[in-house]
Formats: structure tokens, C-alpha cells, sequence
């Protein structure tokens, strides 16, 4: 026999364990020393069976009716578990339809604060660009129809003789704008780009798109003395004008 | 008690049907009640205790493990702490001492004895007193074999070495009668 084994059988643990007394290190101990080793197995079951002789010396008659009493209250005990049983499945799926309701409701909730956030904006920027449009034809209207208004026919030079374009500047509104009518046609990589030197800076006023644009009157920035100069750039436009591709200036 | 009801009320148990109870209580239920009585020795607070023990085995029907104790060790344990702990709950309520009386472990209870499997009667006398004292004290008072040795004055190593003896030789009181009742049967 194992030293181990001849100690553990020595000490008490197993008779402690037989009763239920150990600790839980030591009925961990116990139950690892059973499973193991068979002669502590074979004492183990030993004591439980003298354990059991030894209980049943002191046998007592039980009383009439107790064998009743405790039948009636373990039913009673396993209704009562099932029925808590029953109420916890429809509390837990109560608690799961109103969690899933609760997130459901939350992101409808959020989508539509979105949504709306959205349209809001969306509305706002769609005054403002009415607003901005209306202007823009009012001045329009007022630039035409002003009995001050000039008006300037521009040709272009060099590669861009066919340019034409009417200027309509009007100093006492001071208002200036542009009618880009005949764009001649230039190489795929390159563009006409309008520009005006106001206070003496140059100003970017945007790719002539050869189609769109005909017919449209674009606002000038109005200054005394102001410069507009249309160039030719490479395709998309330029951050300064190519002061040697200078196809048209308009002085107004 | 046969191995065969034994895995029946087993097989029972964890499928908690409550014919389970029945069968322990016909199979078990003197054993543990003269377990209960035993340790708090009143005959209305053992019935509570058999009562509240086997609430208790119910309850926990599905946790026991065949593998790691037989029925009736399972039973004993949760017979034993339950009565145990009522008898602590009724002093504490009574306020008085726990105070187990020593003396009283002599007493072996002589009415309380049911000679219904073997002739127990016999075997409590062929169990010499010194060991039944241990036994007792240990397995009934719930008294660690410390308290044991101190409140019967008795070394620890002795406490020990009695209750090994003292089992082992209830072990062979039982084996021999056991055998013998097996001779009787079987014999034509």
C-alpha cells in the first residue's frame, strides 16, 4: 500500500467524509482518494455499510400518519416548484417581449429623430437656395431692364475667336453680370474659366460648361474699375489664371 | 435492503417522481427517524426533523450522485445535519447552552430499538460500550472527534482508533448475521 494512501486511511477524513463533516478541501480530498486508490474505496464502502447497520440498530417505529404528512407537503413542495417554474418561463418571456418591444420602439425612435433631423436640414438648405435664386433673378431682372445698365459684347482673341459673350454692368445698382453665348470647342483636357480682379485679387468665378451655360447669366463681383478675364485651363479649372491664356477681358 | 429497490428509488428520484418518497419512506423512513431521534431525542421534534429531511431529500433529489455515496449515506448526512441543526435552533431559541449531556450517552436508549431487520438488540449488546460511546457521540451529537475526545475525556488517538474498531466490528456483527440469514434462506 502507498505511504499516501496508509496516511490518508490513517487520519480521519474519511470517517468525517462518511458523515458529511469534511471541508470542502478536505471532501475534495476524500472523493480524489475514492476514485483513485480501491482500497480506500473498499473501506469507504465498508463504513458506509457499517454505517448503515449501525443506524438501523436505532430504528424507531415512525408515528402513524407522518408517512402522510410529508407525502402531502413534498406534492405540495413540487407544485409549488413547477408553478415557479411556470411563473419564472412567463416572467422571462414577458421580460423578452418587452425588451424586444423597448429596443424595438428605441431605434424606430432614433431612425425617425434622424429622418427628421435630415428633412429639417434638408428644408433649410432648400429655402436658402430659393432665397439665393430669387435674388439672383430679381438682380437679374433689375440689371436688365435698368436704363443704366451698359452693355459690353466680348469677343475672344487667339484660340477662342469664337467666344462670345455680353457683359451687362449696371454702377449705379452695382450689379455686373455675364452672358457667355457662344463657347468655341477646345481639346478634352482644357476649359474656359471665368475670373474677376476685384481690389486688385483675383477671383475664381468657375468652369464655363459648354452647354449649360448658354443662356445663363452669371453674377460678376461688382467693383469700379473691376477686370474679368476668361482663360483657358487644363480640364477642372485652375486655383490662378494662366495670365498667357488669356482669351478675353472685359473691363468694366 | 436490496440493491435492486435501491436504484429503483434512485431511478425514481431523478425523474422526481414522488413515488420515490413513498418507497424511501417505507425503506428508510424508521432507520432515519431513530436517526433523528437519536440526536434530539423527542419524539415531536424528530418528526419535524424526518419531515423537514425529507423536503430536504426531495429537493435536492436530482443533485445526489450514486457515484459518490450509497442512498442510505446520503440520506444519514442530510437526516443527521438536519436534526443537528435543529437541536441547535431549539436551544438557541429555548436560550439556553448547547450543552450536550455526556452522561446521557450511556443511556443507549433501549426503548427506542426496533428489531425488525436483524436482531439489533443482540449486536448493540456485542459492541462493547467504549466503542458504542464513540459512536454514538460521533455519529448522533454531532461532535467533531475533537469535541469527542474532550467531552468524554478520552485521547483523540483512541476517539479515532474507536470509532475504526467500533465500525469494524459492527461490520462483522452484521457480515456474520448477514451470512447466517443467508444460510437460513438458502438452505432447503
Amino acid at each position: 500500500m502507498k505511504e499516501k494512501v496508509k496516511i490518508f486511511l490513517d487520519s480521519d477524513i474519511l470517517e468525517k467524509h462518511l458523515l458529511g463533516d469534511t471541508s470542502k478541501e478536505e471532501n475534495l480530498k476524500a472523493e480524489r482518494y475514492i476514485t483513485m486508490y480501491p482500497e480506500v474505496r473498499e473501506t469507504y464502502n465498508e463504513l458506509q455499510d457499517n454505517l448503515e447497520a449501525f443506524a438501523k440498530i436505532y430504528a424507531r417505529k415512525t408515528p402513524e400518519g407522518l408517512k402522510e404528512i410529508i407525502l402531502h407537503s413534498a406534492r405540495k413542495e413540487q407544485v409549488a416548484s413547477k408553478k415557479f417554474f411556470r411563473y419564472a418561463i412567463a416572467a422571462s418571456v414577458a421580460i423578452m417581449i418587452f425588451a424586444g418591444s423597448s429596443y424595438f420602439f428605441w431605434n424606430q425612435n432614433k431612425s425617425l429623430q434622424e429622418e427628421n433631423t435630415l428633412v429639417t436640414n434638408q428644408m433649410k438648405y432648400l429655402e436658402e437656395n430659393m432665397k439665393n435664386q430669387l435674388e439672383d433673378v430679381r438682380n437679374q431682372f433689375i440689371v436688365l431692364n435698368n436704363p443704366d445698365t451698359k452693355r459690353y459684347n466680348v469677343r475672344g482673341k487667339m484660340e477662342a475667336k469664337e467666344l462670345k459673350a455680353v457683359a451687362y454692368i449696371n454702377p449705379v445698382k452695382k450689379l455686373s453680370y455675364i452672358n457667355v453665348s457662344n463657347v468655341p470647342n477646345l481639346p478634352e483636357n482644357k476649359c474656359f474659366q471665368m475670373w474677376a480682379e476685384v481690389n486688385g485679387e483675383l477671383v475664381n468665378l468657375g468652369v464655363i460648361k459648354q452647354f449649360d451655360d448658354k443662356n445663363k447669366l452669371l453674377a460678376l463681383p461688382y467693383a469700379k474699375n473691376a477686370i474679368g478675364y476668361i482663360t483657358i485651363e487644363p480640364e477642372g479649372g485652375n486655383t490662378s489664371p494662366t495670365v498667357q491664356n488669356i482669351v478675353a477681358n472685359i473691363t468694366y | 435492503m436490496s440493491t435492486l429497490i435501491e436504484k429503483h428509488i434512485v431511478s425514481l428520484l431523478a425523474e422526481k417522481d414522488d413515488k420515490a418518497i413513498s418507497l424511501l419512506y417505507d425503506n428508510y423512513g424508521d432507520t432515519l427517524f431513530g436517526v433523528a431521534y437519536k440526536v434530539v431525542r423527542d419524539e415531536d421534534l424528530a418528526q419535524d426533523v424526518l419531515q423537514e429531511s425529507f423536503i430536504k431529500i426531495w429537493k435536492k433529489a436530482d443533485s445526489y450522485d450514486a457515484s459518490k455515496a450509497k442512498l442510505f449515506t446520503w440520506l444519514f448526512r442530510i437526516t443527521r445535519n438536519t436534526a443537528i441543526d435543529k437541536l441547535r435552533s431549539v436551544n438557541n431559541k429555548s436560550d439556553k447552552e448547547v450543552q450536550i449531556d455526556v452522561s446521557d450517552v450511556y443511556n443507549l436508549g433501549v426503548n427506542g430499538i426496533m428489531p425488525d431487520f436483524i436482531d439489533v438488540q443482540d449486536n448493540l449488546e456485542k459492541i462493547e460500550p467504549k466503542y458504542q460511546i464513540v459512536l454514538e457521540a460521533l455519529f448522533f451529537q454531532g461532535m467533531t472527534q475533537q469535541e469527542a475526545s474532550e467531552e468524554l475525556d478520552i485521547p483523540l488517538g483512541t476517539v479515532k482508533s474507536r470509532l475504526k474498531i467500533g465500525l469494524r466490528e459492527l461490520g462483522k456483527i452484521y457480515g456474520t448475521t448477514m451470512t447466517i440469514l443467508l444460510l437460513i434462506i438458502l438452505l432447503p
